[in-house]
């Protein structure tokens, strides 16, 4: 296995995690949130402060991150609570800028553009995770995890709670489900989750920056969900699979890098619109019927 | 005081520029419901057309800019014929209008990004770039004319939704859509119309900006998210909400680093919109919302 | 006849030669801002690395191996910087690589380090760049330069009190640290600072605030394509202040700007006329500017370096070997003159303060290097 393909495995694991995550919003509770990006990079930089400047190492950051993860769900589930739709997209889009806005400027935290450099590798019982090929298999362990806890959460009693709500939330509350708890329990989940990320990038990359956390982030990861298939637990895991192996194939042709990017770039534009028209509900999403028009 | 002009002054002509593309994408939303961000697109498209008009065809300036907003209505117009009505035609839901919004200001973003490179273009205004002194406040001349124009654009809209049939075919898509249809009216030209309108309001701005500071082509993404948020802020289905909205924003961008450090200019004006947003979702103008359903 | 016999041998000569005697390329790595706001920069500094590659191969290469260079760009950006590291060090297993600009170089810094890869910096100058092991500076960290601009300006012109626009990033904040300090030393006082984007273009709303605040003199502590545009929209908002910048600001945009013609800065050596300059405009089309002598001085060290080092470790060469080559040979002679690794690892050259004027920085002193 070629240093490249560790690599590859490495980000497929960290962008399951993220794009399941995310998929607990947008596929199962109809949170269309375009500030996931800004969570992960809250997680990032918990692990890594807390790594380099309170000597905690991958493991107590990963615990930091998710905790601060979980906090910041508030800032998710808020506006959840009174607009959803279109609404609420334009409110997390506000929130994505405000949060990175946040990172760039609060240098005596984050040091702003300069970032943060010197991240400390993980380490289990005394060995060292600190190549590409030992990294793969922290990182997909990581996504296993994430898997197996949004598949418990969402087939379990909760889960026919959320799609209650994401149906039709008046009715859902009619018949007496507490829909605040409901949101507020899912964001909290898909916030500590996708901080989980944050904190597995900063310690694999050793470095971060705000640049790793914009909204062009928040739109791929986006798009992870939607052409995997949302409401399909392992369709962000394929999303992950295909989309990152893209820029893999154009480096195979030998294109400058300013116009590999915005290549790469027009790739998943088009792939977006295609799969509007072939293939909406995803690779592996089942079919939403249509109620008649 | 001197400052507290200077920066009101900017922020009317920030405000301006965030008017235009917020009265044209409301009017769009009004009438179709599309999330069109596409219209990030058309923004970024005006100014390059301006900018070949000028540059690559040697074509005299005002001759050029007229040119480019009658190819970014024609665009807005193409992108609505040839990729959201086809979609709609093919049963997608709201969601996947959006989601193909999304991937076509994407893709046009960086299809402009490799033929022009991501470096902002500059383009010849003459004396346009002329200083002009009033009292504290220094501006140039195509400030003024950008404060200008969309008072004018925004009259001529005012104007023709309310006097002329098209207009009032438009009012009636947007408040009733089903009794519309009822009534006659043929929906999809209405839409056309829609987005030919609203994409002639958001050249303009992209023109101008262009001529500012140069075009470039990923600025369109963040005009066409604070287009949105002026949209909700006045309201949506209100077209003078709209127009506030975006002077709105300008103002509070500019007025709120007066005493704040300014390289927190932006989450100023979005933190004021998420507190806005969750204390008045209705925004100024618009109607009462149970639940805004996508 | 027999010219036909002697080319049949020579290519079954060749043909039989095995391929161990062409011997593996030396691979080095350039992480360079190739595009985005500072592409002046990149022009130039791929162009001097370019160049001295060319030489060095034409002369038959380094101990006997071809020079290749591996061009990365990371416009900015220090996580394309890692990125770009990463793959040097991961898969081309580069001993050297060529860096440039302030964040970036901080952030490649530990993986270098870790990796025991030579850094060599000839861009970025915040002073956090000293002191950092298996990282070399060949040019003086922007607090000599910041010295010296802040003596003339309060000394000889007699400015006491400063506004500052600063870009948010390492090299920005940390040059405006350094003014501060400076500028105070001298008698001087900063009245407001204001932060701006490097690939921002519309300064404004700072430029206003900091007109609002007086004084006699705008620093600007920023660099790249912004600068131009920074003193463009000064004047444009009546802003009268004569500015002041240290050298990094000098490239075409900037020097062409109406708006930054008056402009007192410093100048680090750098000869137009040199036969360099004179071959560098030839093949580019464009003139050569100190970024593309600092560039072709950080190839040609490494070179330098490396040849000791293969001698040294017989043919063998790696990071640590190239480092101690640097370490034990200290002096290098370069088209500017000596340039000697002070043991903060970092250089020190003769620093020139003048005025900006048609294009052209006007020089009105010279102060000779502290050694």
């Amino acid at each position: 296995m070629t240093a490249y393909f560790a690599h590859y495995l490495v980000m497929v694991g960290i962008y399951t995690i993220l794009a399941t995550s995310l998929n607990l919003l947008v596929g199962y509770s109809g949170i269309f949130s375009l500030a996931h990006a800004a969570i992960y990079g809250i997680g990032a930089y918990a692990s890594a402060l807390a790594a380099l400047k309170l000597g905690l190492g991958f493991w107590g950051g990963l615990l930091v991150a998710a905790v601060v993860g979980a906090l910041a769900a508030a800032l998710v589930a808020i506006p959840s609570l009174r607009v959803a739709g279109d609404y609420y997209i334009v409110a997390s889009f506000g929130l994505q800028v405000v949060i990175l806005t946040v990172f760039i400027n609060w240098t005596s935290f984050t040091n702003g553009h300069a970032g943060l450099p010197g991240i400390p590798r993980p380490s289990l019982f005394g060995l060292v995770i600190d190549n590409p090929f030992k990294y793969v298999v922290l990182s997909l362990a990581l996504a296993a995890v994430t898997y197996a806890i949004c598949h418990r959460l969402t087939a379990s009693a909760f889960g026919r709670m959320l799609r209650a709500v994401r149906e039709d939330e008046i009715a859902a509350q009619a018949t007496g489900k507490n829909v605040v708890a409901v949101k507020i329990t899912i964001t909290t989940i898909s916030s500590a989750l996708g901080a989980l990320a944050g904190s597995l990038y900063a310690h694999y990359i050793t470095y971060i920056n705000p640049t790793s956390f914009t909204l062009d982030e928040s739109i791929f990861i986006t798009s992870l969900v939607i052409l995997g298939g949302t409401e399909r637990l392992a369709g962000p895991f394929v999303g992950a699979l295909i989309l990152l192996a893209v820029p893999e194939a154009l480096k195979f042709l030998a294109i400058p890098d300013t116009v590999a990017a915005p290549m790469r770039q027009i790739l998943y534009g088009a792939l977006l619109i295609l799969f509007m028209f072939v293939r909406p509900e995803g690779i592996l999403g089942r079919a939403r019927t249509r109620p008649a028009a | 005081m001197d400052l507290v002009l200077q920066l009101l002054a900017t922020g009317l002509v920030v405000g301006s520029l965030y008017a235009l593309c917020a009265i044209g994408w409301g009017l769009i939303y009004g009438t179709t419901l599309h999330f069109h961000v596409a219209h990030g697109a058309v923004f970024a498209l005006a100014a390059y057309y301006a900018y070949a008009g000028q540059t690559l065809l040697h074509l005299p300036l005002p001759v050029a800019v007229v040119l480019a907003i009658a190819a970014a209505a024609l665009s807005g117009l193409l992108i609505d014929l040839l990729l959201y009505q086809q979609l709609e035609r093919r049963g997608a839901f709201r969601t996947s209008i959006f989601i193909a919004s999304l991937g076509l200001l994407i893709l046009l973003e960086n299809v402009l990004a490799i033929v022009f490179t991501p470096d902002p273009m500059r383009m010849d205004i003459g004396a346009l770039n002329t200083a002009v002194i009033i009292g504290p406040v220094f501006l140039t001349y195509l400030h003024i004319l950008t404060v200008a124009l969309t008072i004018v654009a925004y009259g001529a809209l005012m104007l023709f939704l309310k006097r002329s049939r098209w207009g009032q075919a438009i009012r009636a898509v947007s408040s009733a859509p089903e009794m519309a249809r009822t009534v006659g009216i043929d929906l999809k030209r209405v839409h056309l119309l829609a987005y030919a309108i609203g994409s002639a309001l958001a050249a303009p701005a992209g023109i101008l900006v262009a001529m500012d500071v140069g075009a470039e082509p990923f600025r369109g993404t963040r005009f066409v998210l604070l287009a949105s948020v002026g949209v909700i802020m006045g309201g949506i289905g209100s077209i003078p909400g709209a127009m506030l909205g975006g002077v709105f924003l300008g103002l509070l961008e500019n007025l709120g680093i007066w005493k704040l450090p300014s390289e927190w200019q932006s989450a100023i004006s979005f933190g004021v919109f998420l507190v806005f947003i969750v204390l008045r979702p209705r925004g100024f103008f618009g109607r009462t919302i149970h639940s805004a359903e996508i | 006849m027999l010219k036909r016999i002697a080319l049949l041998v020579s290519l079954f000569a060749l043909a039989a030669t095995p391929a161990a005697a062409q011997p593996a390329p030396i691979k080095i790595g350039a992480i360079l801002p190739l595009t985005g706001s500072g592409a002046s920069y990149g022009v130039w500094m791929k162009g001097g690395a370019e160049m001295a590659a060319e030489e060095i191969n034409a002369a038959g290469g380094i101990g006997g191996r071809r020079l290749e260079v591996i061009y990365e760009d990371h416009a900015a950006d220090a996580s394309k910087a890692v990125n770009a590291m990463r793959r040097l060090v991961e898969v081309e297993k580069v001993p050297f690589t060529l860096t440039s600009y302030s964040a970036p170089t901080l952030a490649i810094q530990p993986i270098g380090s870790q990796n025991k890869v030579v850094m060599m910096n000839g861009g970025g100058q915040s002073d956090n760049l000293a002191n950092k092991d298996y990282l070399y500076n060949n040019i003086p960290v922007v607090s000599n330069e910041v010295g010296v601009l802040c003596d003339w300006l309060t000394k000889e012109k007699k400015f006491k009190a400063a506004v500052m626009i600063v870009a948010n990033d390492e090299a920005g904040r940390n040059s405006a640290k350094s003014f501060r300090e400076r500028f105070g030393a001298g008698g001087g006082k900063v009245l407001a600072e204001e932060q701006i984007a490097l690939d921002g273009n519309d300064f404004r709303a700072q430029l206003a605030k900091l007109k609002a605040q007086g004084g006699d003199l705008l620093f600007i502590s920023s660099y790249g394509r912004n600068v131009a545009i920074v003193a463009d929209q000064a004047r444009e908002l009546g802003i009268t202040l004569p500015m002041a910048a240290t050298s990094w600001v000098q490239i075409p945009e900037v020097l062409k700007s109406k708006g930054a013609q008056g402009l007192l800065t410093t100048r680090l050596p750098f000869n137009p006329e040199s036969a360099f300059a004179r071959k560098f405009k030839e093949r580019y089309k464009t003139d050569a500017g100190f970024f593309a002598v600092q560039y072709y001085s950080g190839t040609r060290i490494f070179a330098a370096a490396a040849d000791a080092a293969m001698k040294k470790n017989a043919g063998k060469l790696d990071g640590e070997g190239v480092k101690n080559a640097i370490e034990s040979i200290k002096a290098f002679d370069t088209i500017s003159g000596k340039l000697v690794f002070q043991p903060n690892h970092a250089a020190v050259m003769d620093i020139e303060v003048g005025v900006l004027k048609g294009g052209k920085v006007e020089v009105e002193k010279v102060i000779k290097a502290a050694q």
